[in-house]
């Protein structure tokens, strides 16, 4: 195993990653809690309002300059969305010690820093700080209504929204603007304690480490004093509502270009048959030699961007492509067409050995970054799922082409979106 | 082989010209399972008027050539394309243009070797049709357009198109609908005659190598050896005044978006130790644990960090602070009078220290992948720089010296105003 996985308490683990490959240790708390209408601004809220201060270091000058002080060690935190849950990410990254200049121990500093500012915030009469709570809702709310400014990503973020209307993953990871004005400094601390204690926990440590950096959690008061739990998270997720007919969805704002983005649904749901479905989407379009990319951008010269992706915690395919406004229907029945030529099986043993090359490449590079390596191994701890790079490559290579085409049989379009111009 | 260690990072590079002119340098990194190369030719979307060595004679091209041609590169005259075939073998393949340099590059965990044979077949042998070159118009229209609606592409290009009247660096990389419409297989063939020789490009390889056994091969993959005469360009002269103070425009977004932008001069003694001191200044002023950021932030002027860049070539040079601002007026103001402080006040030795530290690690850190290490070396070496110069100038940047540059590059007459401000 590269990543080792330590149980510190019931609920809380802790998964060591060894490498020699990089510069830097990259240090990470995720805390996993379920996705729903109820918490999601206030989950969102939370790294906002911690990154502002911990019991020890009560402001941003104080933070920032201990961080510089670290030969600028890098703090990173945000919400992200995997399956129904929502994750509370928190990073911290800083220069491995055979690469400083003095003899010092930055993991250990850079440890104890992040583990104080995810679970010692700062508080005033067993509140947050009222001033930090409040100006953080302001940023919030412009991040929330900030959602239009790119225009490809709010099409795919409004492409899952209606596929997944009223249910959690459906929800925009960062909340609502009227959630804000029901939340308070007093709320929140209380939400969070609450979330705190019974959310799944990972700490993550990934560079030149050994059996000590354990001993550096388990002896940090923070982890001592925090309770072991039967962590609440979703181990399963809801799927998109079945549709007889695809829904179409046409949104205008002042674009230049077009913004078309289809979601499909894999029927098909097990977990084996995860594997063809990555084949699947690697020859519809998730490589230069893939269908979306050779016909409707080489060959029918309607896009740049033609391509598509798979989430694997929610099997669904998005198809997203930047076009010519005129060009939509065109563009659709084109898409269809590649869907229906899956279906037909008409795709060769060379399309198939191209997808698992481009596959197999993918798994051999999570290990040239410390990041996707962490979400490789987190994502595995998400779906209870043990598997090391090589049988993962096994799994893809194993992939036959009739799995392929019942995986196309499978495949169902929900939802079209279009994000049009307002001429 | 030239050999040049750096204690810091524990790397070495290994450089080696070609007889042919061309210039190969080595990263090797015996841990990793990636592997990284990049060849680029010295053109980008600022070479659009120069002598063609052969003839002698003096062209202007149409805007997005050197673009328009790193999408070309791909074709093969036997019809198949480049980047397909690199795909099916399971290597990622790309490449990009830049003001100054386009690059092709790829990266492999498996068939490097094989992959090779491809790459360094493609990059020499051009092949162009009209149809071919027609139907990639759409394409490249279609890029044009994604960016038409990156608020983050038009607040840039806005501050630059500010401070310069006539340099190309004013012009958008891929063109416009209309330029490219005027390029023909002729335009390309000519321009990659000029520029796609060996003399003209560098190649920057990283990963699990033996430096002299990845020299042997990319020899043997060489098919051009005459050495392609010097290119002259021709540039609009030097801009020391700037264009515009300010431009605004409005786009359907949230959040408004500003670039402040200072005009500066290329020419400088040692441009390595004057862009640390200047990533100093910059961070003291407005990163992260500046007091104006710190400032901004609890009165929710400013959504996060602002980007901090300086950009150079031989041809000019200009510092960039971009951020989010439901204000952008007042945060511009506010810079303002940071920047009048420091000058008047000189630079505080506490902070200046603090940041230094902060910079080396930075330094550090961009040793972590074998494309940020290959890409790194490749763009340094266009602006006649190895990049751990970086790592060995760094002790030689002092507090006097960098209030010097302050002095000299953050001049109010010199400074530019980009805004996309929201409709809403």
């Amino acid at each position: 195993m590269n990543c080792k996985k330590i149980n510190i308490k019931e609920g809380i683990n802790l998964h060591i990653i060894n490498t020699d490959k990089f510069k830097t240790n990259l240090l990470a708390v995720f805390l996993t809690t379920p996705l729903n209408r109820e918490n999601v601004t206030k989950n969102a809220l939370i790294p906002m309002v911690l990154r502002r201060g911990s019991s020890k270091l009560t402001n941003i000058e104080e933070i920032n300059n201990k961080l510089d002080e670290m030969y600028g060690a890098d703090f990173n935190c945000g919400v992200d969305k995997t399956g129904d849950n929502q994750i509370l990410k928190f990073y911290m990254e800083s220069i491995n010690n055979n690469f400083l200049p003095e003899n010092e121990n930055l993991l250990e500093e850079s440890m104890r820093v992040l583990l104080d500012l995810v679970f010692n915030p700062l508080t005033e009469n067993n509140t947050f700080k009222e001033e930090y709570v409040d100006s953080e809702k302001q940023n919030l709310k412009q991040i929330i209504l900030g959602k239009i400014d790119n225009k490809a990503k709010y099409a795919y973020d409004r492409c899952i929204e209606e596929m997944y209307k009223d249910k959690p993953f459906g929800l925009y990871k960062y909340g609502y603007v009227e959630d804000l004005e029901n939340i308070d400094s007093k709320n929140l601390y209380e939400y969070y304690k609450k979330m705190i204690s019974e959310c799944k926990i990972d700490i993550f440590i990934s560079g030149e480490v050994n059996e000590q950096s354990k001993e550096i959690i388990e002896n940090n008061e923070n982890i001592k004093s925090i309770n072991e739990r039967q962590a609440i998270y979703n181990k399963k997720s809801e799927k998109a509502d079945y549709v007889e007919q695809e829904r179409i969805v046409e949104e205008k704002m002042d674009v230049s270009q077009g913004k078309l983005v289809l979601g499909l649904e894999v029927e098909k749901n097990d977990k084996q048959s995860k594997y063809p479905a990555l084949v699947y989407n690697a020859i519809l379009g998730g490589t230069p030699t893939s269908k979306m990319f050779q016909n409707v951008r080489e060959k029918a010269h309607l896009a740049y961007v033609a391509g598509s992706n798979y989430i694997r915690h929610k099997n669904n395919i998005f198809i997203r492509c930047g076009i010519e406004i005129k060009d939509y229907q065109k563009t659709l029945d084109l898409i269809k067409v590649q869907i229906e030529d899956m279906r037909k099986g008409d795709f060769t043993e060379e399309d198939i050995k191209n997808a698992k090359a481009s596959i197999v490449s993918t798994i051999k590079s999570i290990p040239e970054e410390q990041d996707s390596e962490m979400m490789y191994y987190f994502g595995q701890e998400i779906s209870e799922q043990k598997m090391e790079y090589s049988e993962y490559e096994q799994n893809i290579q194993n992939v036959q082409k009739q799995e392929v085409v019942d995986i196309a049989n499978s495949i169902k379009i929900n939802t079209i979106y279009f994000l049009t111009s307002n001429n | 082989m030239q050999i040049i260690e750096n204690s810091k990072v524990k790397e070495k590079l290994y450089i080696e010209k070609l007889e042919n002119g061309l210039t190969v340098m080595i990263i090797p990194k015996n841990n990793v399972a990636k592997k990284y190369i990049i060849w680029a030719t010295h053109f980008g979307s600022i070479d659009n008027h120069f002598i063609v060595p052969k003839t002698g004679e003096e062209v202007k091209i149409p805007d997005g050539v050197a673009h328009f041609l790193e999408h070309k590169m791909f074709e093969q005259r036997n019809g198949t394309n480049s980047l397909d075939t690199l795909s099916a073998i399971g290597v990622d393949a790309n490449a990009y243009t830049t003001n100054d340099h386009t690059a092709y590059l790829y990266e492999a965990t498996d068939n490097f070797y094989e992959a090779l044979d491809e790459f360094m077949d493609y990059v020499q042998n051009p092949y162009f049709t009209d149809e071919n070159v027609e139907k990639e118009k759409g394409i490249i229209g279609q890029e044009i357009k994604m960016y038409e609606d990156y608020p983050e592409w038009q607040v840039y290009l806005n501050a630059i198109k500010c401070m310069y009247k006539e340099n190309p660096v004013r012009l958008d990389i891929a063109g416009t609908i209309e330029s490219i419409s005027e390029i023909t297989p002729q335009v390309l063939y000519n321009c990659c005659d000029t520029f796609y020789n060996p003399a003209n490009m560098a190649m920057v390889i990283c990963g699990d190598f033996v430096p002299e056994e990845i020299i042997k091969e990319i020899k043997k993959r060489i098919i051009k050896n005459e050495n392609g005469g010097e290119i002259k360009r021709i540039y609009t002269p030097l801009e020391t005044k700037i264009n515009e103070k300010e431009k605004t425009v409005k786009m359907d977004v949230n959040n408004s978006l500003f670039t402040i932008g200072f005009l500066d001069n290329p020419n400088s003694e040692n441009i390595v130790k004057k862009h640390i001191a200047i990533e100093i200044l910059l961070q003291m002023m407005f990163g992260k644990s500046s007091e104006l950021y710190r400032n901004l932030y609890s009165e929710g002027l400013i959504l996060n960090e602002p980007q901090l860049d300086y950009e150079f070539t031989s041809n000019y040079a200009h510092v960039l602070v971009t951020g989010q601002s439901k204000e952008p007026r007042r945060v511009i103001e506010e810079f303002k009078k940071t920047l009048d402080k420091f000058i008047k006040d000189g630079i505080d030795e506490a902070i200046f220290t603090r940041t230094k530290k902060k910079i080396y690690g930075r330094y550090v850190a961009d040793y972590n992948s074998v494309s940020d290490i290959a890409r790194m070396f490749l763009s340094d070496y266009f602006k006649g720089i190895s990049s751990f110069d970086y790592l060995e100038e760094y002790n030689q940047v002092t507090k006097e010296f960098t209030q010097l540059v302050l002095n000299e590059v953050f001049k109010e007459d010199k400074m530019v105003i980009s805004i996309v401000e929201s409709k809403q």
